[in-house]
């Protein structure tokens, strides 16, 4: 009951805040970046009261106008939800909290790893490309085969290995055959085009998949038996490690395939930074990202640059996929959903900006977790999960849709 | 230019008498005319998006949603209202004159619903009617309506993927909604709506019943003719004109006077209520409605239907719709070679993606829009080049 | 009546202040070129007036009704056309829906043959009407300019503002814009703003010459004396005023 009547507070005065503010600020010819959020957040935090106060003194609104206001809001939404739901397990349960962030968290390194993929295509090509649920896929699908049917006892790393390079082929080959003609002036619309394209591309992918592979989930034991641990002692515990699980403050239990997966993703980020700032070529993409032009000037062969970001986008969607295929069953739709993640992340995070994306992926994460762990019928909570990001997306798009990180457009 | 009046006019004629006497020949091949209804379906899906994304420029993957909240609206239309004679008591209900509108309860399977509950209290001889199909599915064609107008004023200022996200956005939480809430919607095994006539119906005196497919597809034949019709002669009026030029470079077109805001919204609105009477339509017809026609899958079928007969044409979409559509059935038969057998299920998907990338990279008109425009604009290259000629020195000297 | 007064105009872009205050007025039929060196805010100066942005103070008034508020299509439908910068023809159109964009818009329930032949005289004074049919993206970048010039026409504009219409045009082609624009502005009596870098041209097409620097209207008057206003030779044309003078 509180719950509901929260919410309706939260949506009526933000909506009311999103859209009075701006035009308020517009009118008195201020900066009205940020107007829509922050006059959502704080139409939705305080109401009226908050929104007059805004409308009337007008004043400069930086990151703190919505970060305040929106830790308010959620604050707000938390104390309704406690009230209506106290046995809800969110609520009684601070060890199910817990655990729910901190798996939240792991699942969200691998998220931020697959959405800075599409996030580097965006910032060197300048597209969102729509089949980059198809290259999850097929990274997950290539290391299912390369283990369990073509080279059975092969280590499953370097099956990780042999995949990545696989995808980024496939997305570099692309690259070349239908968007590369998009810089010599072969294609007239090179917007709508590479939206389509890409979209295409997925049709194609998932349909080949599916003819040659079939409809049957494909499972891949988890690379990795932990040995069993338990640190300091039995009783106690801080550390707890089983080989299906690790168990942190005997009560936090995460899957131990979702641990290695994390630690895979956290080793690429960390090879990935290398290459982008410590490298040549990385220098070079990020260079190219910045100004087009002034690095074509300097001697870096834009077209190759897009060639190697779409590959590397595709492997690092890729490498997603061949280290979570040890966590879910795999189909050859699988990156649908995989996908739809993505774009939240990076529309969430800012289209082009890496820490965006890395950081998008956490809190997506996390609010997946949430989600599933806390919506009090645990049917809708199971079903409305791909929602939530959805949702995250349609408010970020419509509130600022340069997200966390974005560049002004 | 009369000639190719002529060219133009004779085969769509000749389609059109085809179309509609088509029944004649295939009464007794139900198959066919369930491939042609279906084709008609996405005949009217993919020239709806075409005037959406290729006249207006606005790539919008949420199409099927609102074909799906047509679809839905009518679904849950006949499911949960009825009229009565006696007012009920304890279901939601007005009552307005002698008959009494109430809302039946979402219940799951075996519990009683209000109805039920009324009808112990209600005097015998009470009638309890199902208001009639169309009511249903003139009021999703509204909603389509209202809902188009929402997003079109929510997108007004997104482009290209900002927009195509979005729209995937909005499509995504319908589906996860629609499967979600299974008391309303029944989940993912689907709504099962009555069909297009649950008595039967008389035309011209022939008696046909609710399982014939004769009068289903005479109601998407004509809804598919009465929406292009409407939609060639928007195109080419001047709302056509400000469509186009909204795509072409909405800066510009402001500046010449265009309300770009207006018929943005406009073409929302338009193009969701055509695909919203299609999806009612339609589900009458099948029976059933999944969430699944949300996939995003569904919604590249009807992209690749609309690319590969060119999407800048309504008449190439259409015909590209109904050729692909035929075409994916008829492939459906497996292809032995040798040892090996192909199930053509999922090839023949292979192959339409394989062409549509092909078809955007080679010839980014589609595949029928060109030869509809070598007709159209037949000689207007040899004018062009003759009265060139005719210019004598196009510009005057210049005086220094 | 042709009347627009800009009062005291001033357009901030973050920190940088694009305009500072311009104010002037223009009554009747004028021919007015307005110069200023690169980023000196004349295209600012364009984009206010036909309300594609919104000026941070001032007022702009047309024809006696203040016009800053409102949206770009309805000034334009109050007769004040604009061209761009860069050449926007409607590239995916032909030239002739090209034309009837604006006229319909302007006149949506008016005769399409009527109008169809009121852009075809349009096209011949062009030399462009034998593409009437042709798609705008078959034109070469000269006839787009000349194309855009006509389609402006059609909005029935009693000021219009065109943004370097002659930047990157052959010496012939100058020739039919200027004639264009000479003949608009007597035969019909339309007022215009020219912007351009072309010294030569814009001191002898124009009758009266508003010259910006930095965001500031530093002259305002005939050729002639803007010629010899120090401020001007200081802030703007400097050496290049030999050349001119030759
Ligand atoms: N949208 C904008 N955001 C930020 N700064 C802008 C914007 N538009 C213009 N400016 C700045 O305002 C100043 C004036 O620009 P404007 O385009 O009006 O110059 P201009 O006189 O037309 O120059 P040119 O002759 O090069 O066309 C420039 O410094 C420009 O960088
Ligand atoms: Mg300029």
């Amino acid at each position: 009951m509180y719950l509901w009547l929260a919410l309706l507070w939260i949506i009526g005065w933000g909506v009311v805040g999103a859209v009075l503010i701006p035009r308020v600020y517009a009118r008195r010819d201020l900066d009205v970046s940020q107007a829509a959020l922050a006059g959502a957040m704080v139409g939705a935090a305080s109401g009226p009261f908050g929104l007059a106060l805004l409308a009337y003194f007008t004043p400069r609104l930086d990151w703190k106008w919505v970060v305040v206001p929106g830790a308010a809001t959620v604050a707000i939404f938390l104390t309704a939800f406690a009230a209506t739901y106290p046995n809800n397990l969110c609520v009684s349960n601070s060890a199910f909290v817990l655990t729910q962030v901190v798996n939240g968290l792991v699942v969200g390194i691998i998220y931020g790893l697959m959405a800075l993929g599409l996030t580097l295509i965006f910032s060197i090509l300048g597209i969102v490309s729509f089949a980059h649920g198809e290259f999850y896929m097929l990274g997950g699908m290539f290391v299912y085969y390369l283990t369990q049917e073509w080279f059975p006892g092969l280590h499953p790393l370097a099956a990780v290995v042999v995949s990545a390079v696989l995808t980024f082929v496939i997305g570099a080959l692309f690259e070349v055959l239908f968007l590369r003609p998009m810089n010599t002036g072969q294609v007239e619309r090179p917007g709508e085009y590479a939206i389509l394209v890409t979209f295409g591309l997925s049709f194609f992918l998932q349909y080949t998949t599916l003819a040659l592979v079939g409809a049957n989930p494909k499972k891949v034991p988890r690379y990795f038996d932990y040995p069993r641990l338990a640190i300091p002692g039995e009783e106690g515990s801080l550390l707890k490690v089983t080989p299906g699980t690790v168990r942190l403050f005997e009560e936090i239990v995460i899957p131990s395939p979702r641990v290695t997966a994390a630690v895979i993703a956290l080793i690429l980020l960390g090879l990935l930074m290398w290459f982008l700032y410590r490298t040549w070529i990385g220098k070079a993409l990020r260079a190219v990202s910045q100004d087009r032009q002034a690095a074509a000037v300097t001697g870096i062969n834009p077209n190759v640059m897009n060639t190697l970001a779409f590959g590397l986008g595709g492997m690092l969607a890729g490498l997603s996929g061949a280290s979570l295929v040890q966590v879910f069953s795999w189909v050859p739709w699988v990156g649908t959903q995989a996908a739809a993640r993505s774009f939240v992340i990076i529309v969430l995070g800012g289209m082009g900006s890496l820490p965006g994306a890395f950081v998008g992926g956490l809190i997506v994460g996390v609010v997946e977790a949430l989600g599933a762990g806390c919506v009090p019928d645990p049917h809708r909570a199971a079903a409305y999960i791909p929602a939530y990001g959805m949702l995250i997306l349609v408010l970020v798009l419509l509130l600022k849709p340069t997200g966390l990180f974005g560049r002004e457009l | 230019m009369n000639r190719n009046a002529l060219w133009i006019w004779l085969p769509l004629g000749l389609g059109v008498v085809v179309m509609l006497l088509a029944p004649l020949a295939l009464v007794s091949r139900p198959y066919i005319m369930h491939i042609a209804i279906v084709a008609y379906f996405y005949a009217i899906l993919a020239s709806s998006w075409a005037l959406l994304a290729g006249y207006g420029g606005q790539f919008s993957f949420g199409h099927m949603a609102f074909m799906a909240i047509g679809a839905y609206t009518t679904g849950l239309f006949a499911k949960f209202v009825r009229l009565t004679t006696v007012p009920t008591g304890v279901c939601p209900e007005i009552t307005v004159g002698s008959y009494t509108l109430f809302l039946l309860n979402p219940v799951t399977a075996g519990e009683p619903t209000c109805l039920d509950i009324a009808k112990a209290t209600m005097p015998a001889g009470t009638l309890i009617y199902r208001p009639p199909i169309y009511v249903g599915i003139l009021l999703g064609v509204l909603l389509g309506g209202v809902f188009g107008f929402l997003i079109g004023v929510l997108v007004l200022r997104l482009r290209q993927a900002y927009l195509a996200l979005f729209t995937i956005g909005f499509s995504e939480i319908l589906r996860v909604a629609l499967n979600a809430e299974i008391a309303i919607t029944d989940g993912p095994n689907g709504l099962e709506l009555p069909p297009l006539f649950p008595k039967g119906v008389t035309i011209f005196g022939m008696y046909f019943d609710a399982t014939s497919k004769i009068p289903p597809y005479y109601v998407m034949l004509f809804l598919f003719l009465g929406s292009m019709v409407f939609m060639h002669w928007l195109a080419s009026s001047r709302y056509g004109l400000f469509f186009r030029s909204i795509r072409e470079d909405e800066e510009a077109a402001a500046a010449l006077g265009v309300n770009i805001v207006r018929y943005k919204v406009l073409l929302f609105v338009i193009t969701s209520m055509i695909a919203a009477a299609a999806g009612a339509v339609e589900a009458h017809y099948i029976g059933v409605i999944t969430p699944n026609i949300l996939l995003i899958l569904q919604m590249s079928l009807v992209i690749a239907m609309a690319v590969i007969g060119g999407m800048e044409s309504l008449v190439g979409a259409a015909i590209g719709a109904i050729l692909i559509e035929f075409a994916l059935e008829f492939l459906r038969q497996n292809i032995t070679i040798g040892p090996w057998t192909i199930d053509m299920t999922d090839w023949r998907l292979v192959f339409f993606g394989l062409l549509l990338m092909l078809t955007l990279r080679f010839q980014n008109n589609g595949l029928i829009y060109p030869i509809i425009q070598r007709l159209t604009r037949a000689g207007v290259t040899e004018e062009i080049a003759a009265r060139r000629r005719l210019v004598p020195e196009t510009v005057q000297e210049g005086e220094g | 009546m042709i009347e627009l007064e800009v009062r005291n105009v001033v357009k901030h872009f973050g920190g940088l202040q694009a305009l500072k205050g311009v104010s002037f007025r223009i009554n009747g039929p004028e021919r007015i070129g307005l110069i200023g060196p690169n980023g000196a805010g004349k295209t600012t100066l364009t984009n206010i007036i036909s309300g594609v942005i919104k000026p941070t103070s001032g007022t702009v008034y047309f024809n006696g009704e203040r016009i800053d508020p409102l949206k770009p299509y309805e000034i334009a439908r109050r007769g004040l056309g604009r061209t761009f910068q860069i050449t926007r023809a409607f590239r995916r159109m032909t030239v002739m829906e090209n034309m009837l964009v604006p006229a319909l818009a302007l006149h949506p329930t008016a005769n399409r043959r009527a109008l169809e032949k009121k852009a075809t005289e349009i096209l011949e004074f062009l030399t462009i009407d034998h593409l009437a049919r042709e798609f705008a993206r078959n034109l070469s970048g000269g006839q787009q300019k000349l194309l855009e010039l006509g389609r402006l026409l059609m909005l029935d504009p009693k000021l219009i503002i065109l943004d370097e219409p002659f930047a990157g045009v052959h010496p012939k082609l100058r020739q039919t814009i200027w004639d264009f624009i000479v003949h608009v502005n007597e035969n019909l009596e339309r007022a215009f703003i020219i912007i351009s870098h072309d010294m030569d041209t814009i001191f002898t097409l124009s009758k009266r010459l508003l010259v910006l620097n930095y965001g500031e209207l530093i002259a305002d008057g005939d050729p002639e004396a803007v010629r010899k206003d120090p401020r001007v030779i200081e802030a703007y044309l400097g050496e290049e005023e030999e050349e001119v003078a030759a």
